[in-house]
């Protein structure tokens, strides 16, 4: 039996099951192993002085008193440091992507609030803190550039070694626009804008880091999502081989995006910790996490769009400015492109054109953030209800009319993205109907006149999940049975929450017809080059590659017990750990005389078998798979205090074959939360000097568990083209969140002639914005 | 203050294991609790709840139930954060602060106690002991409301309320002080004295929550701004005034 | 500097005794000198409610504490509230049922939390769950599943006589 569906050559007993978490039991008692629980002998701990200015040149730094604190071993200061780096930028990074300057700690001038200017290595993070107070500071303050929509005509630059503001900027421009436009019964034009937003994970960013010079070795623990990212930077920034460095991967407390890329205070820790050649120890506390790691999601896109008498949608031109901040992470400006070809999402829109550009101010530089292109479901979204409302046409209805189905596919975007395996219409009328809108449009009208205002949102989103190109196109595992017939998984990712541990077990288990219990799961130093864990990819591409592995692997067990067994592979089968001959279950034998076959008794191999018992591979993903979903909430809105409740929120999703449906379920339900928050919530707010306000957790405010509705779930199957079917779905709720929760609030409100263009919609902004409307 | 890194204080003495200061004592018409008092003990007491009920309808508002594990009565009102919930009942009811030195004891007036955000009366060298709240003793009813963004989190807008009627259905005595619109509570004699006299089927809730936003000043912040904490404040006036006259007249008469 | 204050407390159950500064946090005595790592730092600004460890039978957040004011006292926390052969108690074994964690981090903090609200409130209703859950932030499971575990665990404490 050697066909390869989804459930490989066994029985499917794992994937496709609600299996609880192997990662569970240690970190319900309080034994995860963060990188702060990370303990050396003769560690020193690190605090970062951070800038107060959003813009200012350094006229003198003085660290001779800080140096001299007795249990301070090491001050470093761009002097010390900057020399070792060239560039910023991820290895992943286009060749051709513009670059920030590589100012691993402030050198001169300060460019944000929080810009790291000095490092101080002490005996405690309690001494370091003390020591940052005995370094003398004098700055001279300059013009900051701190609003993105006019920061590409300031004078004052951000980085005048790049000599403008504009980080990239481009354009398309569809020949048929202007024809479609002046043709059309009816053009609307609407200008979003969505503020910003941090990742907030719960653990802040950390490194330890241990260079060992006789060993010519470098040990590094980190709170990262790419364990093979940080081991590349580190090995570049400090002339080292890759050989050389070897990054633990421990638990990680989330990150969203956050702790992909290296920044530039793990930069500053790495180089010197090869400077004192004992382990560092960086962990970030929160006030730093909100001002320095990184924000997201200060988006601005201006959209037009056409449409004919029957509320068909014509077509559409996007003008998109996003804020990349002072150091964006990864080393380049945003990039718009995932934005503007993803703004077509799940409707038929033939002709599109866009403009998309990124600017540098003095703030907090950007980051990737869950779905960090979200921005044109963001857009799109709000636009179709505006739209609906124009021309008089329910929302939904209005997208009943544009939306694509399973039989146009496969269906070729304006922008180019063909796709396949996706249920847009299916997950839109599922959903309403678990709503049962039409009943909620009549509680809502019997609701108004009783002054109560309820309202219902709809989002619909495609999100393309697993990108099957370049450095992040393939993941690698090696699967490894050991002499006693246990396993071995070793995989290039960075599971921070995703479960991995659990649902690479549950394939790699199904193939090889053991028990969960008997894998062991390593990820970091040791396994095969991955890009890491991020962009919905995990499932897909290392799910695959841990696939492949595993049956290889399963291959040569058959081969090796046929011979044992005196039997045809074909024949055999594996069960708990036992491989035997189809109908007689008493010939069997153990696969750990399988292995110790393989690896003891060379003689008992089956002619052209080498010993040993595993196999690595690397699974290419395809350029991309894609998953959708559509998300429907109703809530009310108090018109005295502006407070909104959701009601309920239901999400009906297609993501292909489920390796773990609860995992699944969990993954939605965070990203619709985080989306709850930037629509409802969070806000990272400066002030005109470039002051950061949300500085603690009592003013960023990220939803409680007070603040959230029991969330709804309607799953549709629809294989991807992958081996296992699978698709990713991790960035989706935070995706179609934001704009399902704002289209909601505007429809609330629309009977006081109020909607909302900007997110956040904040109790304030609902009551500023009736007592407008009524004035 | 110190987590935030806004304070280093050289010295710092920890009264937690001061037991006297850890009470409930009803004297003379009136609830003396001392400023050790755990928020949750006042929040869960019957005596409390009978004799000072504003006292009770304001704790669950405080923050999460592990703050009030720990948060005391006397912490909340000597720290006087502008949108604290002791402070304003503090003032609604017109309390008096029972004050310590090496110097002796001395007792300040609610109105006198609280002078701006985070702005006290008392000198460097003077520790909060207890809060001596006066019971209404007649038929009488109490409304606390406030506004957040999250539930637990500080709050906007606020407002304590006190009603007590005479014998039939006339305001004897109104008692209203709004939380997070000025730097310290503030009470509203305008409306107050607007009510007193009144039948309660005549009260105009909505007026009087005009009455008493009229003369504050509101403040910006991050959280909301000054004309958010006017117009909110004016509604969660007028609908405390509501309920505390509608619980005063479901109070029978002795 | 201070002069260290010598400072005892149990700690799961075992006595720790240490000298330290006036100015060390519970939390990081906890996970520096008790060695109990589960205490998580998530803000050390009373927000996050990573840091809540159980104080005498209450909840309490340790970033708030100085470990000198925990002197005499007894401290559980996470690691302790599973049994010595690695058994989970109830709201454990609830949150691992009913996915109530992702990366974790905020674990630890929640199930003391839950555990101490739940042998003071048996039988809550969805609200005030939701209400005595506001003060633990969790950025991973929007809460659905911690939701649900806390109902779980109430049900089987119940059955069980009550939370141990």
């Amino acid at each position: 039996m050697t066909d390869h569906d989804a459930a490989g050559g066994g029985a499917a007993r794992f994937v496709g099951q609600s299996i609880k978490r192997v990662e569970d039991p240690r970190l319900v008692t309080g034994h995860g192993r963060y990188v702060d629980d990370i303990v050396l002998p003769g560690m020193l701990h690190a605090a970062f002085l951070r800038s107060d200015y959003a813009r200012a040149r350094i006229a003198m730094v003085d660290i001779s008193r800080a140096t001299a604190m007795a249990g301070v071993h090491a001050v470093f200061t761009a002097a010390e440091l900057n020399h070792h780096v060239d560039s910023l930028a991820a290895s992943v990074n286009p060749r051709d992507a513009p670059k920030t300057p590589a100012h691993v700690l402030a050198a001169g001038d300060v460019r944000f609030v929080g810009d790291p200017i000095a490092l101080v290595l002490a005996d405690s993070r309690y001494l370091a803190e003390d020591a940052l107070e005995l370094i003398d500071i004098e700055y001279e303050p300059l013009t900051p550039v701190i609003d993105f929509e006019s920061a590409a005509d300031s004078v004052d630059l951000v980085h005048p070694e790049l000599g403008s503001n504009l980080g990239s900027s481009v354009s398309s421009v569809d020949s048929n626009l202007s024809a479609v436009f002046a043709a059309a019964e009816t053009v609307i034009t609407e200008t979003f804008h969505q503020h910003r937003q941090c990742n907030m994970p719960m653990e802040t960013r950390g490194i330890v880091a241990h260079w060992e010079p006789f060993a010519g070795r470098l040990d590094v623990w980190a709170s990262t999502q790419s364990p093979h990212e940080l081991t590349a930077t580190a090995a570049r920034i400090l002339g080292l081989g890759q050989h050389q460095v070897r990054v633990h991967m421990g638990d990680v407390g989330g990150a969203f995006g956050q702790k992909i890329f290296v920044g530039r205070e793990e930069m500053a820790l790495l180089l010197a910790a090869r400077d004192v050649a004992r382990p560092v120890k960086w962990i970030e506390d929160r006030r730093e996490n909100l001002i320095a790691a990184n924000s997201a999601r200060v988006d601005r896109v201006k959209v037009s769009m056409a449409v004919n008498g029957d509320g068909v949608i014509l077509g559409a031109q996007i003008d998109h400015l996003t804020d990349s901040g002072a150091y964006p992470n990864g080393g380049k400006p945003a990039s718009g492109s995932n934005m503007v070809s993803m703004f077509p999402g799940p409707y038929r829109m033939s002709n599109l054109g866009w403009t998309t550009a990124t600017v540098y101010t003095n703030t907090l530089g950007r980051g990737a953030y869950r779905g960090p292109w979200q921005m044109e479901t963001v857009a799109r979204e709000l636009m179709m209800d505006r739209v609906a409302a124009e021309i008089g046409v329910d929302p939904l209805e209005f997208r009943r009319r544009n939306i694509i189905s399973e039989d146009e596919l496969p269906y070729t975007t304006a922008t180019g993205r063909v796709y396949e395996n996706i249920t847009p219409s299916e997950t839109l009328e599922q959903a309403v109907s678990m709503l049962d809108y039409e009943q909620f449009r009549i509680q809502q009208s019997d609701a108004r006149s009783v002054g109560r205002l309820l309202g219902v949102g709809i989002s619909a989103c495609i999100e393309p999940t697993s990108a099957g190109r370049g450095a992040l196109g393939s993941e690698g595992a090696t699967v490894r049975v050991e002499r006693d017939g246990n396993v071995n998984v070793f995989i290039g990712t960075g599971s921070h929450g995703q479960s991995l541990e659990t649902t690479i077990a549950q394939v790699v288990a199904d193939q090889l017809g053991i028990s969960m219990d008997s894998i062991s799961f390593h990820q970091g130093h040791g396994t095969p080059y991955g890009f890491g864990t991020g962009g919905s990819r995990s499932a897909v591409i290392a799910g695959g590659a841990a696939r492949a592995a595993a049956i290889g692997v399963r291959e040569k067990i058959l081969s090796i017990a046929a011979e044992l067994l005196e039997a045809a592979s074909a024949d055999l089968g594996i069960e708990d750990g036992f491989v035997s001959v189809a109908g007689t279950p008493s010939r069997r034998v153990s696969l750990a005389v399988v292995a110790n076959t393989a690896y003891s008794d060379p003689e008992a191999l089956p002619d052209g078998i080498e010993g040993g018992l595993e196999h690595a591979a690397r699974f290419q993903a395809p350029p991309v798979t894609y998953s959708n979903a559509t998300h429907v909430c109703t809530c009310e809105v108090d018109p005295a205090t502006g407070l909104v409740t959701i009601l309920r929120y239901i999400v009906s999703e297609d993501c292909g074959v489920m390796v773990n449906p609860m995992v699944v379920e969990g993954q939605i339900a965070g990203g619709v939360v985080q989306g709850i928050g930037g629509a409802l919530y969070e806000e990272a707010r400066y002030d005109l000097d470039g002051n950061p306000l949300t500085t603690t957790l009592m003013d960023y405010l990220i939803p409680t568990a007070a603040e959230v509705p029991l969330i709804e779930y309607g799953h549709i199957v629809t294989p991807s083209n992958t081996p296992g079917g699978h698709k990713g779905v991790g960035e989706g709720g935070a995706i179609a969140a934001p704009p399902c929760v704002l289209n909601a609030v505007n429809d609330a409100l629309a009977c006081m002639n109020v909607n909302l263009t900007h997110l956040a919609a904040t109790p304030d902004a609902i009551v500023t914005a009736l007592a407008a409307a009524l004035a | 203050m110190m987590a935030l890194r806004l304070a280093r204080p050289e010295h710092l003495v920890d009264l937690n294991g001061v037991t006297e200061l850890d009470s409930v004592q009803a004297i003379d018409g009136l609830l003396r609790i001392g400023a050790m008092t755990r928020q949750f003990v006042v929040g869960a007491d019957s005596t409390v709840a009978d004799q000072v009920p504003l006292l009770a309808l304001a704790t669950p508002y405080i923050g999460h139930f592990q703050i009030r594990n720990r948060g005391t009565v006397g912490g909340s009102v000597a720290h006087a954060d502008p949108s604290a919930e002791y402070p304003t009942v503090v003032v609604a009811l017109d309390a008096e602060l029972e004050v310590s030195s090496t110097r002796g004891t001395r007792r300040i007036g609610a109105a006198e106690f609280f002078e701006g955000p985070m702005m006290t009366a008392l000198g460097p060298d003077e520790l909060l002991t207890a809060i001596r709240f006066p019971v209404w003793a007649g038929r009488s009813g109490f409304s606390f409301r406030e506004v957040s963004r999250r539930h637990g989190d500080f709050a906007l807008v606020g407002v304590a309320v006190g009603i007590e009627l005479d014998e039939s259905t006339t305001i004897r005595r109104a008692a209203i002080a709004l939380l997070g619109v000025e730097g310290r509570p503030r009470r509203a004699p305008d409306a107050e004295a607007a009510l007193v006299g009144t039948a309660i089927s005549a009260v105009d809730a909505g007026e009087m929550g005009r009455l008493a936003l009229k003369p504050l000043r509101a403040t910006d912040d991050i959280h909301a701004s000054a004309e958010y904490r006017r117009r909110v404040g004016a509604h969660l006036v007028s609908q405390a005034v509501e309920e505390a006259c509608r619980r005063a007249s479901e109070v029978d008469g002795d | 500097m201070t002069d260290p204050i010598e400072v005892a407390m149990v700690v799961n159950g075992a006595e720790h005794v240490a000298a330290v500064e006036a100015r060390k946090t519970l939390a990081d005595f906890l996970r520096e000198d008790c060695l109990t790592t589960g205490v998580h730092l998530g803000c050390e600004q009373g927000a996050c409610g990573a840091c809540t460890v159980i104080l005498d039978g209450q909840a309490v957040r340790s970033c708030l504490l100085f470990a000198v004011q925990a002197s005499g006292s007894a401290v559980t926390t996470a690691e302790g509230l599973a049994g010595a052969d690695g058994s989970l108690n109830v709201v454990q074994e609830a949150f691992r049922e009913c996915h109530g964690l992702q990366c974790g981090f905020c674990t630890p903090g929640l199930v003391v939390t839950v555990t101490a609200y739940l042998a003071d409130h048996p039988d809550p209703g969805r609200d005030e769950i939701r209400s005595a859950l506001s003060g633990n932030l969790c950025r991973c499971t929007g809460y659905q599943g911690i939701i649900a575990a806390v109902e779980q665990a109430a049900v089987i404490a119940a059955l069980q006589g009550g939370i141990s």
